[in-house]
């Protein structure tokens, strides 16, 4: 031990003294110029405080850094969707740290290496990575056996339409209104995806305010549940649905797939990915590769994408009026969007007989925030009723949400690109 | 905010985007409603080729489908029945001789005091 501490004493003591001949050459060369010592110290310290975050500090960073740290205590305090909010939050207090420009450090600057994380986003490439981990860990076949639920998760996209409008009207530009609109399918990766092609600079706003109000699913729901479906409609009991054969369960990705990228073929990406990943798990030939996309690639992606999307909230960027507007927008079409399939579920229970009734709280699951809103009606049917059990039954409309979503998506991007 | 200020593309797009998202769904709907009569269509017409019925023998669907809760009494069967293999043992009882490692640290030969005497 002794030895070590001597020989690696005398090797740092070497280093330091060509450290200090460099100093006193330095030295040399300021007095000559006719500097002191002191000056040049000075004149360093004060090229190191102008690098520092203290020195190119604004209010708004510090805001920021707060809203951040509020999404990391909100993950970690009530459980909000800690999987993303963790990361985001992050993500926004890494974007908002002060720094000098110009050095590749930001975002937002060529050739730094958050920016390159952020190409993913930016080209909306991680989007339909997540919808392949998606696809490859959702059973479908609670929609299989009763595929009328589907038409719920169409119902619902009404808050998706109702926000472009109410955004064109506020004087958003088509593309933007467009963007601002898929807040209401309450589904990030499809926001992010919209997002980036028709408004990329809004895109931070946008995944921001989808992501916010998805981890807010428990609280924003429940109320309107409570105003929109009565007592004895919440505790009508749904019978169990079929047993869904294999064959079936193999059919649908392949079916989906060809059936709605043929109608909107915009969203191929994202449905394609949605679909495939399906496949894998169902073939059950593929259990590999299923495995991988449901666990390590989708949780990769997920701290890819929570990171560089928290970081794209950089303050000069972030805080506008516009973000304020597509905040109230987001939460807004979030409403609508249950309160759509609420009553579009309400509507469905006056031509349906006997036990086939469907409890009209399933129809909140047509938002497609997978799987928290399904999460969210089995609470309130259980709260109402403790023997009435409505997850299964939730998650059909609620799968049929992340495809309606993605169709809307497509729907929007042919029309406004 | 007025509404009646967006042009008329806006409602357009409006209108027919959510058309649109409905008549996917629900042609998906049409072919999800049909897919099991056509397989239960198939199955049908498999047993028939096997001879496993009576040609004038009338099948009702659900004979063909089985129940989630026929279901659930299979896999309980099944799962009982592999946990219960553990339990069938060979009913050969062994005594295995319990082997010690030697240890000096009680060793009598250590807590003696090896004195020589004198011859």
């Amino acid at each position: 031990m002794k030895r070590f501490i001597t020989l690696f004493g005398v090797l740092s003591l070497l280093f330091s003294l060509q450290f200090v001949g460099g100093g006193f050459e330095a030295f040399a060369a300021g007095t000559e110029a006719g500097d002191t010592f002191i000056d040049h110290a000075s004149k360093g310290l004060e090229t190191f405080w102008n690098f520092t975050g203290f020195a190119n500090a604004h209010y708004t960073n510090f805001i920021m850094i707060a809203v951040g740290l509020f999404f990391i205590f909100l993950a970690i305090k009530y459980d909000y969707e800690p999987l993303l909010l963790v990361p985001i939050g992050t993500g926004v207090i890494l974007g908002n740290i002060p720094f000098l420009t110009g050095y590749q450090i930001g975002l937002y600057e060529d050739g730094s290496v958050l920016n390159y994380l952020y190409f993913g986003v930016k080209q909306g490439v991680y989007p339909p990575l997540i919808f392949l981990g998606i696809g490859a860990m959702t059973d479908f076949s609670s929609l299989i056996s009763n595929p009328k639920l589907m038409i719920l998760g169409a119902a619902a996209q009404v808050g998706i339409f109702a926000t472009f409008l109410g955004a064109s009207a506020m004087g958003f530009t088509p593309q933007e209104a467009g963007a601002i609109g898929i807040i209401g399918g309450a589904d990030g990766p499809t926001a992010i995806f919209l997002s980036s092609k028709l408004a990329p600079t809004l895109m931070g706003a946008i995944a921001i305010a989808a992501y916010s109000y998805m981890a807010l699913v428990p609280v924003i729901q429940p109320p309107i549940m409570r105003l929109i479906i009565p007592k004895r409609e919440r505790l009508i009991k749904m019978k169990p649905p079929r047993a869904v054969s294999k064959t079936e369960k193999i059919m649908f990705p392949i079916i989906g797939l060809l059936l709605t990228t043929f109608i909107s073929p915009s969203a191929l990406p994202l449905l394609g990915m949605l679909f495939f990943g399906n496949l894998l798990k169902e073939s059950g030939v593929t259990e590999r590769l299923a495995d991988t996309a449901r666990n390590a690639m989708i949780n990769i992606v997920t701290i890819l994408l929570g990171i560089t999307v928290g970081a794209s909230t950089q303050a000069d960027y972030f805080l506008t009026t516009d973000s304020l507007k597509i905040f109230g927008l987001g939460a807004v079409s979030f409403m609508v969007a249950t309160a759509g399939g609420l009553i579009f579920a309400r509507l469905m229970n006056l031509f349906l007989k006997g036990d086939n009734k469907i409890n009209p709280l399933i129809g909140a699951a047509g938002v497609s925030a997978v799987p928290d809103s399904a999460r969210v009606v089995q609470h309130e049917g259980l709260k109402n009723d403790p023997n009435n059990h409505l997850l299964m039954h939730a998650m059909a409309p609620n799968v049929s949400g992340v495809i309606g979503s993605a169709v809307a998506a497509g729907i929007l991007l042919s029309f406004l690109m | 905010m007025n509404l009646l200020i967006v042009d008329s593309m806006t409602w357009t797009i409006t209108v027919l985007g959510w058309f649109i998202v409905f008549v996917a769904l629900v042609f998906l709907i049409g072919v999800f409603l049909t897919v099991p009569k056509i397989l239960t269509w198939g199955t049908r017409r498999a047993l028939r080729k096997k001879n496993r019925m009576a040609k004038k023998e009338v099948v009702i669907d659900d004979e063909l489908v089985i129940t989630g809760e026929t279901n659930a009494a299979i896999a309980m069967a099944l799962h009982l029945y592999f946990n219960e293999q553990h339990d069938e043992e060979s009913n050969v009882i062994t005594i295995k001789e319990v082997k010690k490692r030697y240890s000096p640290w009680s060793s009598k030969v250590y807590s003696f005091n090896n004195v020589n005497f004198p011859r």
